[in-house]
């Protein structure tokens, strides 16, 4: 029984035997299953993942009779409109909700690119005491509650009087990204090999020449990436905004605190605002997923 | 630090009431030394009054007194000038806004009683007298101050008795008419107190909280598990266009929850895609209500498919993280041996990557303990609701930080336990047996 399966047959059997033509067959037949297995799974989650967002993009650009109406299909299927987006933006304080949402995420992208920069470089070049402590407090930082943190700060900012306040809401955002940030730097700078800053200065540059004209742009792709992911962590982030903020408020804590009296219309299309940052930035972030996670089972 | 100390000032206001005490002191001042600390409620005997600087002017059991500034001629016949509390002039003449300016010194009746007044230096009986007034006199008045009323308390209940007397400032007592008794209403000093947790504990919506956070922990990981894997795995086999799966597999993990829940609501909503559906291929006839108070095993349906659509991906990137560090050559050498694929995934791939399964059971439950916004978009919060969303709750509508606090203590809590769990549970074999 066990000899006929053995996909191996002896050694001593010449290639083009029958045996071992048909043992070929048997295995790219095999494999050529196990491919198109492999192609119906990735497809029917393909599918499973981009209906409901393709769903909600219809609904966000259709009539508001539409979105009112029964049953529902998608957009090639409904009319095309743009009055659904309109009575979105012409809501009250969504333009400033907006802004204000980007002036956030700006703000927590350049704040924590500029202190992600030198505390990457540090991890992934120089053995300093205590590094490992480093890293591993920057991990655990990723996996903190937001919830935890969020509700002291705000009785924190309020006693300090700077409560309700885009500049606090973004530094909490950059301390939110930080840890993720420095790990994707970190890992970007260690992809770069110290002997090409080494080459740099033995052709008579300076360090920060070597860094300036070798290593930036071999990383920038990366440390681009890792502001963008800052970026929509902060677009995204609803609980921290809805409590740190009153009249500042951002688009998701916008969203959030009017769900219970809005019409569906406001809500489908307060939903394409918040998924397209992400949808955009995802395409040039996704090389870069790996090296955010990667060093966590390290 | 600025993770430490807001985890610290949490854990302030959590156990530490700001407002459970009301010091009373030895002189009329809030410089003067404290005898005691007083509970708020205390009832108390008042057995003096004086009047005194402002502690706190926007209270509502303020009780103040009119201090006037006056010049006249004194008993001496010399010029005085100093502050006289109003009780003791007689205003005659007001100018157009009310404001007093000129008046005569009330006469004291009844036997034996001091014909003349006391002037003093500063708008408050303890400061000196810098001269007396006979009754009658005429004075201006060039100024008026407010006052704050002081009392001399002691507590009259059998808990506190014998606790010394001292003086506490009318903004924080509640007081009888006739000003013999009174108790504490407002306190400034601080005590630690369990009180927070408990009120969250007793908490109506403390207990089903609990359960959905902890019900939808046990029916979404599971199903994350198994879908991330075979993700990770879709991802790993490098089938053309992978490039284009991963990026569609990775949509999610840039999604926020309030997104997923928006989405979900979209399908489950009454006239929603799934009815749409449904009704299309003639299964349901007329919509189905699925968000609904009486449907709550349906709103928890609609959260795990939120949950699982929105952070399976974060698992699966982890693991694809895990995946890439298997050499090739191990599972070359099992294929070599005659392993299935289901073989090699079982006995090769999956101990392999055990530390990466435990990092994203522990993010993944972590995270999960957070999620709110799914559940509101989903329930309305009020139906089915999680410990975040008490938390929010607790804060934004209730205005109860501390209780709010308590409920995010308890939520690091739960992670730190979960973390623990997972770090015990999945222990890899290496460290059981060691070799």
């Amino acid at each position: 029984m066990k000899q006929t399966q053995d996909p191996h047959p002896p050694a001593l059997a010449p290639l083009d035997s029958p045996e071992v033509v048909q043992s070929h067959k048997q295995m790219r037949r095999k494999a050529k299953r196990g491919r198109l297995l492999t192609y119906i799974v990735a497809v029917v989650i393909a599918v499973w993942i981009l209906v409901p967002v393709f769903f909600v993009f219809s609904m966000a650009f259709t009539t508001v009779e539409t979105v009112r109406g029964y049953p529902k299909n998608f957009l090639p299927f409904i009319p095309f409109s743009t009055d659904t987006m309109r009575f979105f933006l012409e809501s009250d304080g969504v333009l400033r909700g907006l802004w204000n949402s980007f002036v956030v995420a700006a703000i927590t992208l350049i704040l924590s690119t500029l202190l992600s920069i030198p505390a990457g470089y540090g991890i992934a070049r120089y053995i300093f005491r205590g590094r490992d402590l480093f890293r591993l407090s920057v991990l655990a930082v990723r996996a903190f509650p937001i919830v935890v943190l969020s509700i002291p700060l705000a009785v924190l900012f309020l006693r300090a009087g700077v409560f309700d306040s885009l500049w606090s809401l973004a530094l909490m955002h950059t301390a939110l990204a930080l840890p993720t940030s420095i790990l994707v730097v970190s890992s970007v700078f260690a992809s770069v090999p110290y002997e090409l800053e080494e080459a740099g200065m033995v052709f008579g540059a300076t360090p920060f020449q070597s860094f300036r004209h070798i290593v930036v742009p071999l990383v920038l792709p990366g440390i681009a990436a890792s502001g963008l992911f800052a970026f929509v962590l902060s677009w995204n982030e609803v609980f921290a905004a809805s409590v740190l903020t009153l009249d500042n408020r951002t688009l998701p804590a916008l969203v959030f605190t009017s769900l219970s009296n809005s019409p569906d219309a406001y809500k489908f299309a307060g939903g394409f605002f918040l998924m397209i940052p992400s949808i955009v930035f995802m395409f040039f972030i996704r090389r870069y997923l790996f090296n955010m996670w990667g060093q966590v089972t390290k | 630090m600025f993770f430490l100390y807001p985890m610290y000032e949490g854990f302030v206001l959590t156990v530490y009431d700001d407002d459970a005490l009301l010091p009373i002191r030895e002189s009329p001042t809030l410089s003067g030394a404290t005898v005691a600390k007083l509970p708020l409620g205390t009832e108390l005997e008042i057995n003096d009054r004086r009047s005194q600087e402002m502690v706190n002017a926007g209270s509502d059991d303020l009780i103040t007194d009119q201090w006037f500034q006056v010049e006249g001629t004194g008993v001496d016949g010399s010029l005085l000038r100093g502050w006289v509390t109003e009780a003791r002039i007689r205003v005659r003449e007001e100018d157009a806004s009310g404001q007093p300016l000129a008046g005569t010194v009330r006469p004291r009746l009844g036997e034996g009683a001091d014909p003349l007044t006391k002037i003093h230096a500063e708008p408050n009986e303890t400061s000196s007298v810098v001269g007396q007034l006979e009754q009658r006199a005429t004075v201006t008045i060039t100024q008026s101050a407010e006052l704050e009323v002081w009392f001399l308390v002691q507590p009259a209940d059998d808990m506190n008795s014998g606790a010394a007397a001292g003086w506490a400032p009318s903004s924080y007592l509640r007081v009888s008419e006739d000003a013999s008794r009174g108790w504490v209403s407002g306190a400034t000093s601080g005590e630690f107190t369990t009180k927070f947790i408990q009120r969250m504990v007793d908490d109506r919506f403390f207990g089903p909280a609990l359960r959905t956070t902890l019900l939808l922990l046990v029916l979404i990981i599971p199903v994350q598990l198994v879908l991330a894997l075979a993700m990770a795995l879709v991802i790993h086999a490098r089938i053309r266009l992978n490039s284009g799966f991963l990026y569609v597999f990775a949509l999610p993990i840039g999604m926020s929850d309030l997104a997923a829940g928006i989405l979900f609501f979209s399908i489950f909503t009454g006239n929603g895609l799934l009815n749409s559906a449904l009704d299309g291929l003639g299964i349901i006839d007329g919509p189905f209500a699925f968000l609904t108070a009486e449907t709550t095993g349906w709103i928890l349906v609609a959260i795990v498919a939120a949950e699982v659509w929105r952070a399976t991906s974060i698992m699966m990137v982890i693991i694809v993280a895990g995946l890439q560090a298997i050499p090739d050559e191990t599972l070359e050498a099992a294929e070599l041996f005659g392993a299935n694929y289901f073989q090699r995934v079982r006995h090769i791939i999956l101990p392999l990557l055990k530390p990466s399964i435990q990092v994203a059971l522990i993010l993944r439950t972590i995270l999960a303990l957070q999620v709110f916004a799914v559940v509101v978009a989903l329930s309305g919060g009020d139906v089915v609701t999680v410990l975040a969303n008490e938390s929010f709750r607790q804060y934004a509508d209730l205005r109860n930080t501390n209780v709010a606090s308590a409920y995010a203590l308890f939520i690091l809590l739960l992670s730190v336990a979960s973390a623990v769990f997972y770090l015990r549970s999945v222990r890899s074999e290496a460290e059981v047996r060691p070799t």
